[in-house]
């Protein structure tokens, strides 16, 4: 991996990643190799999760009761535990994915106040 | 708890999984088996920090780690136990000896008062700004004024002190007696062991006499008699009846070690009479102030009353304020500041302590550099490091606070005994539950003082460095600096706790050398006094010491034998208004007062107090004889400034000689009454036969051991009456010495935690310095092989030291001079920037730094280049 490509990738904050984990959760339950490919591939590579990482979050989360976890088969024939979200979970992801938002569109316009202006 | 279980048992397995479809996708894209592998690990992280974060997740982990952390520190101590040994003992003596100190402050400043409510008791007092009279008590007329007119108080009480003599009952013995208005029970909420406390009634004038026993005179007097109570008992030869016991932890006034029983002070043979006067202030009155109201209101009644009693009678009152105060403030007052010297005194012990062992983890930190670098390369986070070691530390600190509690029990049992006797609420000295949370929370707040350093250094150290290095020079210059900047601060701070010492020495040295005006070498002293109800007239008070007198005068070796009331430095001083014969008369309170003594003819030869003009009192000083009296040499020169006073006339005494004329025959030297510390004030003297007491002190100047002496003054004062008491014998020195108690008392403590910092500081010196040589070895081989002579390297080492010691004493010399300040109302004669201390304490420190670091100098000079070159 070169320093470049290194440098274009972003460490992920605690907190965000939860929500990315909620985020991809809600399109159905899945394994933990196939959140963090998941994260990866819809962030065009951008976000770098270092794939231990996910285990304490998705803990975190199942101990919160914003998703459960399950016994399953993943594609290869594998016997692996499958997260799901729950509805609590459903509705924190609702709850902070506005937050984000709000928070994102808030740091745009500080750090781009020309371009917002710019805009018809 | 089962889920917790349940997921992180399956948590390994998740984790495989996870690793094996990584590993499988790589091996699709084209990498070898090994690679593919090697290259999900890389992917994964570092699996054993995901773990142990997951079941941080889990909550209950972190007690987990704590365990764990505590039981790899117990076995690092245990591995090395040369160090441990000497931590734990640094610090056993810094917990113990603040334990101890704490223990003392604890009772006497902090702890409640034992009564119920005891933030509503107050303390009501008259005070006179004009004449810097701070502090007296209150008459009785003014008191039953105050307590039947006041609404802030929900009670209001009046006490004092005194002494009454019990016979009937095994040999005469003198009774602590507390003359009491009946209220300050119910006022104090005391309730009785036996019988009853006292009713309103018991109060009046012409009452039956009544009393109340303390359990302790009732258990070792009356063997515990349970009818005792309606019986009555002799006290000066009148019977009073009991009417009840109080329980051992009573006390209606804090300030006596112990109180035996309590009369009603109308059937007191002294103060009774005094109840219907009204000058004088003579009560000590307590109060209970009603729920809801404050000091400051209890305070506006009281300026309103004493306005309205200056008002009605002038005379007694004008210019006198009633003060109200919290009960528990006035009862430790003095003893504040020196007990707070000495509380900041033993902790800048426990400071020094932890400096020092702070020094020896950071050289042990350095040495464990290896042991710290492979558990960070195993994957532990710094914060986890910092953790263990913090944990390391705590662990020392307990097992330091543990040892300290025992040392504690130990110093107060020591404490006790060196106690000054007349430190209030001494009594209820020990350890207990809050002593003990206090320990714990020192050896906690001690382990972070100690611990947080090294730690950081530890963890701080780089990973390469440390697997590179065999930890022998595995030393950051960091960590350098920091070891020694914490043997400077221990230099600083032993300094400024060896200034204190010095100068509390010093103080104390020019107390004890101080002459008092007499000599009290040979000179024993006993207390007798008379029962007043059998001797009741001053005829007889008089007719006693003439006869005791002649009679003890024809003792062998006691013939050199006088009486006085009172003593000088004793139990206390008779100050007493006088008016100057043909002078015009003083505008109002402008009253002008010297100290009183009266005494017989033989008094000034027993003390060899000096006549400097006139003559003495002599046997033609009789009662029928013209009144005299003698004054000292600064009455006269403060109120006779170059006058001849021989041949002056006075007007002082008790009533009802209060305004008699008496004639100075002579002057005589100053006396030093009220305490070595206080410049001699005016005095005046009578002679006994012309204003007798009820007793007084006998003093005799005999070449008898003061034992024999006792015997017999004992056995001619009971052929006189065999019911007569004689407490209180002792010699003048002993009595000297008891009035400097409390000033001995903290010069010992801070001369002793003086003396443990010296130790402390030259431990640390010797430890920066030995590890220093240690280090540099090498260097010091290098220096040799190239001409350096054993001189060179011994100045090469004592320069360093010198340079620690010199920043140390530039660091606390003006933090010194800035805290000696504090100790100013305790030093007597010496400034609190006393030049020759702080000089002595700099030599003093600068020699022991420098004999600290003889061991290892002689090891430099030793040093042999082959060796030290071959080794590294």
């Amino acid at each position: 991996m070169s320093t470049k490509e290194q440098e274009r990738r972003i460490e992920l904050l605690q907190g965000t990643l939860d929500l990315l984990i909620l985020r991809t959760l809600l399109l159905g339950p899945t394994h933990g190799h196939a959140i963090a490919k998941a994260i990866e591939f819809r962030s065009d590579d951008v976000l770098q999760v270092e794939q231990g990482s996910l285990y304490p979050a998705l803990h975190r989360l199942i101990r919160r009761g914003w998703i459960s976890s399950e016994e399953g088969t993943s594609e290869n024939n594998r016997r692996a535990k499958f997260y799901r979200l729950t509805a609590k979970g459903r509705k924190q992801l609702a709850l902070e994915t506005s937050k984000w938002d709000k928070l994102a569109g808030a740091i745009a316009q500080i750090l781009r106040p020309s371009e917002q202006e710019g805009k018809p | 708890m089962k889920r917790r279980q349940r997921m992180l048992e399956e948590l390994d397995q998740d984790l495989r999984a996870h690793i094996e479809i990584e590993t499988r996708d790589n091996i699709e894209r084209g990498m070898t088996p090994d690679e593919a592998h090697y290259e999900a690990l890389r992917k994964f992280g570092n699996v054993r920090r995901v773990q142990e974060e997951t079941r941080e997740v889990w909550s209950r982990v972190w007690l987990e780690q704590l365990w764990q952390d505590v039981h790899y520190a117990a076995r690092m101590l245990r591995k090395s136990p040369g160090f441990t040994a000497v931590a734990v003992l640094t610090l056993a003596l810094g917990i113990g000896a603040n334990t101890a100190i704490f223990s003392v402050v604890y009772a006497v400043l902090l702890r409640p008062l034992p009564y119920a409510d005891p933030g509503q008791l107050v303390i009501i007092f008259q005070a006179k700004p004009q004449e810097q009279v701070p502090f007296t008590g209150i008459n009785y007329v003014n008191f039953a004024e105050c307590r039947t007119q006041s609404h802030a108080f929900a009670e209001m009480a009046a006490n004092q002190a005194h002494q009454l003599t019990l016979t009937g009952v095994g040999e005469p013995s003198v009774l602590t007696t507390m003359v009491v208005t009946p209220e300050i029970f119910s006022l104090l909420e005391a309730q009785p062991l036996l019988g009853r406390t006292f009713l309103p009634e018991d109060g009046k004038r012409g009452a039956t006499p009544v009393v109340i026993l303390s359990e302790n005179l009732w258990r070792s007097q009356f063997g515990s008699d349970p009818n005792l109570v309606g019986r009555s008992i002799s006290l000066d030869k009148r019977l009073f009846t009991v009417v009840g016991i109080m329980p051992a932890g009573f006390h209606s006034l804090l300030l006596t070690a112990h109180e035996d029983i309590w009369i009603p002070i109308a059937q007191d043979p002294l103060f009774g009479p005094w109840m219907s006067r009204f000058s004088g202030h003579w009560l000590r009155v307590i109060g209970r102030l009603k729920p809801g109201v404050s000091l400051a209101q209890a305070q506006a009644e009281m300026d309103a009353m004493s306005a309205a009693l200056a008002k009605e009678d002038p005379a007694d009152n004008a210019g006198w304020q009633i003060r109200v105060a919290p009960l528990q403030e006035n009862i430790v007052g003095e003893s504040r500041p020196a007990l707070l010297v000495l509380l900041a005194a033993v902790g800048l012990v426990l400071l020094i302590a932890c400096v020092n062992i702070a020094n020896l983890l950071l050289s042990r930190a350095s040495s464990r550099a290896r042991e710290i670098a492979l558990r960070i390369a195993l994957g532990a986070g710094r914060k986890r490091i910092v953790r263990q070691l913090l944990t390391e530390s705590a662990v020392l600190g307990l097992l330091g606070g543990i040892a300290g509690i025992v040392l504690a029990y130990w110093g107060v049992h020591v404490l006790g005994s060196l106690l000054p006797a007349d430190l209030p609420r001494a009594q209820t000295i020990r350890v207990d539950g809050w002593v003990l949370g206090f320990a714990l929370l020192l050896s906690i707040v001690a382990s972070f003082i100690f611990g947080l350093t090294p730690s950081f250094f530890a963890a701080d150290s780089s990973l390469q460095r440390g697997l590179k290095s065999a930890g022998r020079s595995g030393e950051s210059g960091g960590q350098r600096r920091a070891r020694g900047f914490l043997a400077v601060a221990e230099i600083a701070l032993a300094m400024v706790l060896l200034v204190a010492a010095g100068l509390l020495m010093r103080s104390f040295t020019m107390l004890t050398s101080v002459n008092p005006g007499f000599n009290a070498e040979h000179v024993v002293k006993a207390d007798i006094s008379l029962p007043q109800f059998q001797y009741s007239t001053p005829q007889q008070w008089s007719a006693f010491s003439d006869t005791l007198l002649e009679r003890i005068h024809e003792e062998p070796g006691l013939q050199d034998s006088a009486m006085a009331a009172p003593l000088p430095l004793d139990e206390g001083n008779v100050n007493l208004g006088f008016e100057i014969v043909g002078n015009p008369p003083l505008p109002p309170n402008t009253a002008v007062t010297a100290d009183f003594t009266s005494v017989s003819p033989d008094y000034f030869r027993v003390m060899e107090i000096p006549l400097l003009r006139g003559r003495l009192f002599n046997e033609q000083d009789s009662p029928s004889a013209p009144r005299v009296a003698l004054i000292s040499e600064t009455f006269a020169r403060r109120f006779f400034p170059n006058q001849d006073v021989l041949g002056k006339q006075l007007k002082f005494g008790f009533p009802p000689d209060g305004d008699v004329a008496r004639e100075i025959v002579g002057v005589v030297g100053d006396v030093r009454d009220i305490s070595l510390s206080e410049a001699p004030g005016p005095m005046m003297y009578v002679p006994f036969a012309q204003a007798p007491f009820w007793g007084g002190q006998l003093v005799v100047r005999s070449s008898l051991s003061s034992a024999s002496a006792a015997v017999s003054i004992r056995k001619v004062t009971h052929d006189i009456d065999k019911d007569l008491p004689v407490t209180d014998i002792a010699t003048l020195p002993e009595t000297l010495d008891a009035s400097v108690a409390q000033p001995r008392f903290r010069t010992l403590l801070i001369g002793l935690f003086g003396l443990i910092a010296l130790l402390l500081a030259a431990v640390g010196i010797f430890g920066v310095i030995s590890y220093s040589v240690s280090r540099r070895t090498h260097e010091i081989g290098i220096r040799v092989a190239l001409g350096a002579t054993p001189a060179s390297v011994l100045r090469l080492i004592l320069g360093e030291s010198a340079k620690l010691v010199l920043l140390g004493l530039a660091v606390g010399i003006p933090v010194a001079l800035g805290l000696a300040r504090f100790l100013s109302s305790l030093l007597f004669e010496v400034h609190p920037a006393d030049p020759l201390t702080f000089f002595g304490v700099a030599v003093l420190l600068t020699a022991v730094a420098l004999i600290a670091c003889y061991v290892p100098a002689r090891r430099a000079m030793r040093v042999d280049p082959m060796v030290a070159l071959r080794y590294e």
